[in-house]
């Protein structure tokens, strides 16, 4: 496991030490070789996890791996957890279908990572996003509807005001749906949820439980 | 300008009642002394956290001097996102910056309207120059940030008819007062930043006897005349300065007044930098 110490209070611009020493985590920025605080907080710093001694007997002569540096971060809370306030490429999302249109769904992005966002963020799955197989035959209405829960990946910070987002992948897709009677439903397949009062199934991307 | 929504005050200069004890005629003879050595500043108080609905806000307050009627610098400042831009705002790979400031009706001898004015407009073009080169604006790409700062008391000497004395000198002391405060709340907000940027004021001074010196954080209504004065933003660990705004008469050919009012304005933004940073200090003592 890696271990964390916790050591002083750092505020912008103060010296945390050489960049030969340790790894920039979050909080922190690199000028001239030199790692600083960007963040008010408290400074941490995680030394990597043990690589496993040599388990076997030396047969040949290897140079050393690149030993891994400590990794020094500033946050303002006890822990040295990256703060998620903005989306950023790659992250896992939480967002709410606000309107569909056939080229793409409009939602509201919640949360990222285990974080909740602070304001609310706009977001876009095109129809080429949908899902990573029969992609010319995805249709927007058979697969998401207004005020459904969508776990998606964001693949773009997009344009001006959306990020773009993508559900090709088994995990990704509705998590949460209601029927069209106001139910919640419950998923049967990977493209159908079922209202479990009126037995009725509507079409949507599901996405694999974990 | 006819405001009719708002209950409006006198639109002229209106002047506070002088009361027997105070010493009327006494004020008014009051020398022209400087309180404090050449190279000391007023005190300063500076508190973070005092906006509770704020990402990050910031009070800073500049004790009186001892001449009865003359105002010190009271400013407030909060710190709203990062959040997301408005949809008609283009791509930004990095974070938009907007700066406010804005004097409250009441805080100087002429009355101030809720428009914003040349003056206040030109303030927060200074402050928005002075953080944009502390903070790592593309660690937030998508948004924008707002700062507002409000001046609850201009710094100001009251006795003073109106007209006499030059206002500018006033807001220079201003500005890096807004500075320093803007610069604590967008350390309470958590906005990446390469340095604390804190603000400073010299000024080149004539006093009676005629002798010319450099004074750091000069009170117009101490000196004799004030012939120019330097405001710098600077950044300490990093030895920039983001922001200079100097004005006033000097000889172009006397280049060693304008090195020495520099250099003192660092000097003066240097010693509240370590209020700042002391400010800073308490911050995550008490909250983290």
């Amino acid at each position: 496991m890696a271990s964390t110490t916790t050591h002083s209070i750092a505020i912008p611009g103060q010296a945390l030490g050489p960049t030969s020493k340790y790894l920039p985590g979050p909080g922190t920025h690199i000028h001239e070789s030199n790692l600083y605080s960007s963040l008010l907080g408290i400074v941490h710093v995680s030394q990597p996890e043990k690589a496993p001694g040599p388990a076997k007997r030396l047969t040949k002569i290897t140079p050393l791996p690149p030993t891994e540096l400590p990794t020094i971060s500033v946050s303002r809370s006890g822990v040295s957890e990256k703060r998620e306030v903005l989306p950023e490429v790659n992250n896992v999302v939480l967002c709410r279908v606000i309107r569909i249109t056939p080229r793409q769904a409009v939602v509201s992005i919640l949360v990222c990572g285990d974080s909740v966002l602070e304001a609310e963020w706009q977001g876009v799955i095109r129809v080429q996003d949908v899902r990573a197989t029969e992609k010319d035959r995805v249709k927007i209405y058979e697969s998401f509807r207004p005020g459904d829960i969508v776990r998606a990946e964001v693949i773009s910070l997009g344009d001006q005001a959306n990020y773009y987002l993508s559900t090709a992948k088994n995990e990704y897709g509705v998590i949460m749906a209601t029927s069209e009677a106001g139910n919640t439903m419950y998923p049967v397949s990977w493209k159908e949820y079922k209202d479990p009062e009126t037995g009725i199934s509507e079409l949507r991307k599901v996405a694999k439980p974990y | 300008m006819t405001d009719r929504r708002r209950i409006n005050g006198p639109a002229a200069a209106t002047i506070p009642p002088v009361f027997l004890d105070d010493g009327g005629k006494e004020q008014k003879e009051t020398p022209l002394i400087r309180s404090r050595p050449s190279d000391v500043l007023r005190k300063l108080f500076l508190k973070t956290g005092v906006t509770p609905s704020a990402s990050g806000s910031a009070y800073l307050e500049i004790e009186t001097t001892f001449k009865s009627g003359v105002s010190g610098l009271k400013l407030s400042c909060s710190v709203h996102g990062p959040r997301s831009l408005p949809k008609s705002a283009p791509f930004s790979p990095h974070i938009i910056l907007s700066a406010h400031v804005k004097y409250a009706p009441f805080a100087t001898k002429q009355r101030r309207g809720y428009l914003r004015d040349s003056t206040e407009r030109d303030l927060s073009v200074h402050l928005e120059t002075a953080l944009r080169g502390a903070i790592i604006a593309d660690r937030w790409p998508k948004s924008g940030v707002d700062i507002v700062v409000s001046i609850i008391e201009g710094d100001q000497d009251r006795g003073e008819a109106a007209g006499t004395g030059d206002e500018t000198w006033d807001t220079m002391n201003v500005l890096s007062g807004c500075v320093t405060v803007a610069s604590a709340a967008l350390a309470d907000a958590g906005i990446d930043c390469v340095d604390t940027v804190a603000g400073g004021v010299s000024a080149l001074v004539v006093d009676r006897d005629g002798a010319e010196s450099v004074v750091m954080d000069p009170v117009a209504s101490e000196h004799g005349k004030i012939m120019a004065a330097c405001c710098v933003a600077y950044l300490p660990s990093r030895d920039e300065v983001t922001n200079l705004w100097f004005k006033g008469n000097l000889e172009t050919s006397d280049a060693q007044w304008y090195t020495e009012l520099v250099q003192k304005g660092i000097q003066a933004s240097r010693s509240a930098n370590r209020v700042l940073v002391q400010c800073l200090h308490d911050t995550v003592k008490l909250t983290g």
